[in-house]
């Protein structure tokens, strides 16, 4: 077809129309003309300013983290470069996710869940890197960052990791590092840590935290708006190397504690226990081994989520330093609290004989000595020396429990003794005001008893007994554990050297305590802890047997075993009349149930390392298992 | 009063004329400023390139991809203009149903971002249907208006001419594209206004579609539609959130200054701080790198090709030419305000691509092809008619 125009059609246009729209189009072109200026020419410099500010920022350069020494100036901790794998959530793209997680788990050789929940876990936002594997192999790492384009947001960075030289045996002193928790980072944020920092998460890795961690640096660097680095352009501030770390633990006092623990442990088959050696003239710990326990390694490269929960679930609980975090009964070691206490108390002289018997009887319940004959007439150093509970039944009955909670408290107990580690908790000093407030009642007169020979509600650590121990050992000062000699500055610098915090001094006379140290060297004198007297030095200390839990289809209770000793300056010619003991151990036998006391033994041992004795004195016939009382 | 009467078309006819008579009535400067402002896309286009860090010539860039588009628009824009755009008057009902058929076809196989339909891929090539069913549009709306020039005073025409619009902006609605949509509505304004319709009615209607609006907002809007829409009023906005784009964006066109960085050291672009530099936003790498000189320039080009196309309408004896233009006018207008508006944070965040600058071949082609059938018009309205 053609078409043309009609003649007779006269097109309607109307100017006035023409000359609206015109205007339209003059107004808006204007509209759009003044806000290009006021954005560009009023307000130009302005952004300008936003626009350099969001380009360049200020990044933390991290500092080398403070090494650990022991005593003796051995390397504890190290710190090695590593290769760790991170991704900027930002960057991936969540249609992509399941594709490139499934595919950088397979080159880690780990398991996709694991990636997944790293990633569901970040702490930071969508534009923080994410920690998904650490201490990769550089293999590994190459291939990574060699995929870059087939993993978008996936980055692989190195990255200092913390490397434990003795692993298990200085994990529940040393601690390990990890990742920031999303409920810490709010505050850690404040404090110039990023999300993907590493931290001190337990022991000393935690509790020096600041000291270990140093001063980080910062840097001023270009970078797109995904927050990659583009340049750096300027170091503002160097970082500042952490400070290091000098302990009071002795590695090899520390390695002999764990051999004589395991030696027992493994002969009786028992699962729990802890050595602690300490100096109580100064209150430095030179050993403590708590185990079962784990290789903070495996934390330092990233544990994953299955081995975390296995050692969660494990009941021996081996992530728990037992010295600390726990609390027992302490048996017949705490008699040394009622002997104190009624000794100063003036209840008793240090002649002054209480007749022991097969039993005591308060109303219709009957209070058996251990081995239900008792020992006739006995004075403090016969009813310590032969741990008579009839004798500290009487004891305690004499102070009352609240003066024999004094004492307690005196010696430490009941309150946490401050060591330099985290978590520690405080033990139970039973007293009527005690009770009342956790059960809603008074104490009764036959608890008194319980608490005397430390059973009842009587609970501490194996830490705060060894150190009422230092307490009676150095002649009345109750110290502060120290785990921490000295720490050193960056250039070298001790910053804070070591000195003995002193707690306070018992409210007693040395006397007293002279009797108490003379009345422990019976212990063993009378052979209650068999042939430790023939041992070629000299040695007191208290035994102890606690019951615990429930009892069995014949009515008997498990029992745990203690042992605390000390030995004078000179082990071989010393006095105990002098208080100058430079050692302490104690050994906690966890549910141990043997014929004789696993403890001593476990102390003997460590004593024959410690001290060098060729001779083994060691009794392995007293660690078959017994559950029965057979000493105390 | 008088009727467009068709006949069988002489074979001679076209060969009869002077090819200097066309050339002459061939409007030059609307070629010219149209080109400029394709260039204008060419080198964004060129600076996002080197920006992206690959060699601009490359196969596949955004500059490579753009000169091929370029060249197609300029075979687009010849055959466009030879083309006896008379013929469209005859066809408009098949021209309704090509363009509702695109729109049908890009629902039904197109792809796009997050589960919508914008976009059909054929080999190589992704074309955006809906850019070519706005000049297809205008083709419809302007036989309809210009056929029914002596009744506009009559609700009926006007509401004629709305139904007429309602399928294709209901489809684009669906695809979804809300940015599209409002073009097909601004087209229509804009040509109901010029074809001389009663202003009584016109306001009725405006009326109408403000009393619309809310019923709009609750029932056909999406959640990331109304954000988008309402985030440009935020005096603080969530810059990490639906006012990012928008944040970085006006920070780009700020820190321009009066000559701008230079092309290729926007920082802003070169960071990826801002998204998609090379289609909606691509004003704002100008801003930054041409400064208010060049944005001027950009603006001056506009309103001088705004004016060739308003000049073509005036000048057309066919009512259908005055209404032809007066659509393009119309789209070219309100894309140029929404998306420059948008870029500076002046208007709401809509999808609508700046004609000629933004990167996209269908929409340069299909402007190209508008543009063209302007000039078709201009070259058949004989001297002698005039």
């Amino acid at each position: 077809v053609n078409t043309y125009l009609d003649r007779s059609t006269v097109p309607d246009r109307r100017f006035s129309r023409f000359l609206v729209f015109g205007l339209v189009v003059v107004l808006a072109v204007g509209a759009l003309t003044a806000r290009l200026f006021y954005l560009q020419i009023a307000n130009g410099t302005e952004y300008a300013a936003i626009s350099a500010r969001q380009r360049t920022v200020l990044e933390p350069i991290p500092a080398p983290r403070g090494l650990i020494y022991d005593r003796k100036g051995r390397l504890l901790v190290d710190n090695v470069p590593t290769f760790a794998v991170k991704i900027r959530p930002a960057d991936l793209p969540n249609s992509q996710r399941d594709a490139v997680v499934a595919r950088l788990a397979a080159l880690l050789s780990t398991d996709a869940s694991e990636i997944h929940g790293a990633i569901d876990g970040n702490p930071g936002s969508a534009f923080d890197l994410v920690r998904v594997a650490q201490d990769v192999d550089q293999a590994t790492a190459q291939l990574i960052s060699e995929a870059g384009y087939e993993l978008p947001g996936v980055e692989v960075g190195v990255e200092a990791r913390r490397q434990y030289t003795d692993g298990a045996l200085m994990s529940h002193l040393l601690g390990y590092t990890g990742p920031v928790s999303a409920e810490q980072l709010p505050d850690l944020r404040a404090k110039g840590y990023q999300p993907d920092d590493l931290l001190g998460k337990v022991g000393l890795e935690a509790q020096y935290e600041t000291e270990l961690r140093g001063i980080y640096g910062s840097e001023s660097v270009a970078r797109d708006a995904t927050g990659r680095r583009t340049q750096v352009l300027q170091t503002v501030q160097e970082a500042q190397p952490g400070a290091s770390l000098t302990l009071t633990i002795d590695t090899r006092a520390q390695k002999h504690a764990e051999k004589a623990l395991k030696w027992a442990m493994k002969k009786i088959g028992m699962t729990r226990g802890v050595v602690i050696a300490m100096n109580p003239q100064t209150g430095e710990i030179l050993a403590m081994v708590s185990l079962p326990t784990y290789d903070n390694n495996r934390f330092a490269r990233g544990i994953s989520t299955a081995d975390y929960a296995k050692l969660l679930k494990d009941k021996d609980k081996p992530l728990l330093n037992h010295a600390i975090q726990a609390h027992y009964a302490p048996g017949s070691t705490y008699k040394l609290v009622a002997g104190t206490g009624a000794l100063a108390d003036r209840e008793i002289t240090p002649s002054t004989r209480v007749m022991t018997r097969p039993y005591l009887t308060l109303g219709s319940t009957k209070f058996y000595e251990w081995n239900r004959r008792g020992w006739g007439a006995c004075d403090i150093y016969c009813g310590f020396g032969h741990s008579s509970d009839t004798f500290f039944y009487q004891l305690a009955g004499m102070l009352g429990i609240d003066r024999l909670g004094y004492w307690a408290n005196q010696y430490g107990f009941g309150e946490p003794t401050g060591v330099d580690l985290p978590s520690e908790v405080a033990g139970i000093v039973p007293t009527n005001a005690w009770k009342q407030e956790a059960l809603g009642a008074k104490i009764f007169p036959g608890e008194t008893y319980q608490a005397g020979i430390g059973q009842g509600y009587d609970a501490v650590t194996p830490l705060q007994l060894i150190n009422a121990y230092a307490a009676l050992a150095n002649g009345g000062t109750l110290y502060q554990p120290q785990i921490v000699r000295e720490i050193t500055g960056p250039d070298g610098e001790i910053v804070r050297p070591f000195e003995p915090e002193v707690i306070h001094e018992l409210d007693v006379k040395p006397s007293v305590l002279r009797v108490m140290r003379n009345a422990a060297r019976e212990t063993v004198t009378l052979r209650h802890t068999y042939n430790l007297v023939d041992l070629p030095i000299k040695i007191a200390g208290k035994s102890g047997t606690a019951e615990f839990g429930t009892p069995d289809s014949r009515g008997r209770l498990p029992y745990s075993s203690f042992f605390v000793g000390f030995t004078p300056k000179d082990p071989v010619k010393g006095s105990f009349n002098k208080a100058d003991s430079e050692l302490v151990v104690m050994a906690f036998a966890h549910d141990s149930r043997t014929v004789g006391n696993a403890a001593t033994e476990i102390v003997k041992y460590f004593l024959q390392l410690h001290y060098g004795i060729e001779k083994d004195y060691r009794l392995p016939a007293l660690l078959d298992r017994g559950n029965f009382y057979q000493n105390d | 009063m008088g009727v467009i009467r068709a006949e069988p078309v002489r074979v001679t006819d076209w060969a009869a004329k002077s090819v200097g008579a066309a050339w002459r009535a061939f409007d030059l400067q609307l070629a010219t400023f149209a080109g400029l402002l394709a260039a204008v896309g060419l080198v964004m286009a060129y600076t996002n390139s080197v920006e992206s860090g690959s060699s601009p010539l490359e196969a596949g860039t955004t500059f490579a991809r753009g000169l091929m588009w370029a060249g197609i628009a300029a075979v687009a824009f010849v055959v466009a203009t030879t083309f006896d755009y008379r013929w469209f008057k005859t066809l408009s009902w098949p021209v309704y149903a090509l363009q509702l058929g695109l729109l049908v076809v890009t629902l039904a196989i197109g792809d796009g971002i997050g589960g919508s339909a914008r976009w059909v891929t054929v080999g190589p090539f992704t074309f955006q249907f809906s850019e070519l069913a706005k000049i297809l549009m205008i083709v419809v709306l302007a036989q309809y208006l210009a056929s029914r020039q002596a009744r506009l005073d009559s609700l009926r025409a006007i509401l004629g001419a709305c139904v007429l619009v309602g399928p294709p902006l209901a489809l684009v609605m669906l695809q979804p594209d809300l940015g599209t949509s409002l073009v097909f509505a601004a087209i229509l304004a804009g040509m109901l206004w010029m074809s001389g319709a009663s202003l009584i009615w016109l306001g009725a209607l405006g009326a109408g579609v403000v009393a619309m609006v809310p019923i709009a907002w609750t029932y056909i809007l999406r959640d990331y539609q109304k954000e988008r829409l309402t985030s440009f009023l935020n005096p603080t906005p969530d810059i990490t959130g639906s006012g990012y784009q928008l944040y970085q964006s006006q920070i780009a066109v700020g820190s321009g200054g009066l000559f701008g960085r230079g092309l290729t050291n926007g920082t802003q672009a070169q960071g990826d701080f801002l998204p998609v530099q090379t289609t909606d936003f691509v004003f704002s790498v100008l801003a930054e790198e041409l400064g208010f000189v060049g944005g001027l320039v950009l603006f001056v080009l506009f309103g001088l090709l705004l004016w060739r196309v308003l000049v073509a309408g005036w000048r057309s004896r066919d009512p259908f030419g005055t209404m032809f233009a007066a659509g393009v006018a119309s789209m070219i207008l309100f894309q140029l305000v929404v998306n420059v508006g948008m870029v500076m944070g002046i208007m709401p965040i809509t999808g609508i691509p700046l004609p000629f600058v933004t990167h996209g071949g269908a929409s340069l082609v299909s402007m190209a092809i508008g543009l063209g059938i302007l000039q078709s018009i201009n070259i058949r309205q004989t001297r002698a008619e005039w």
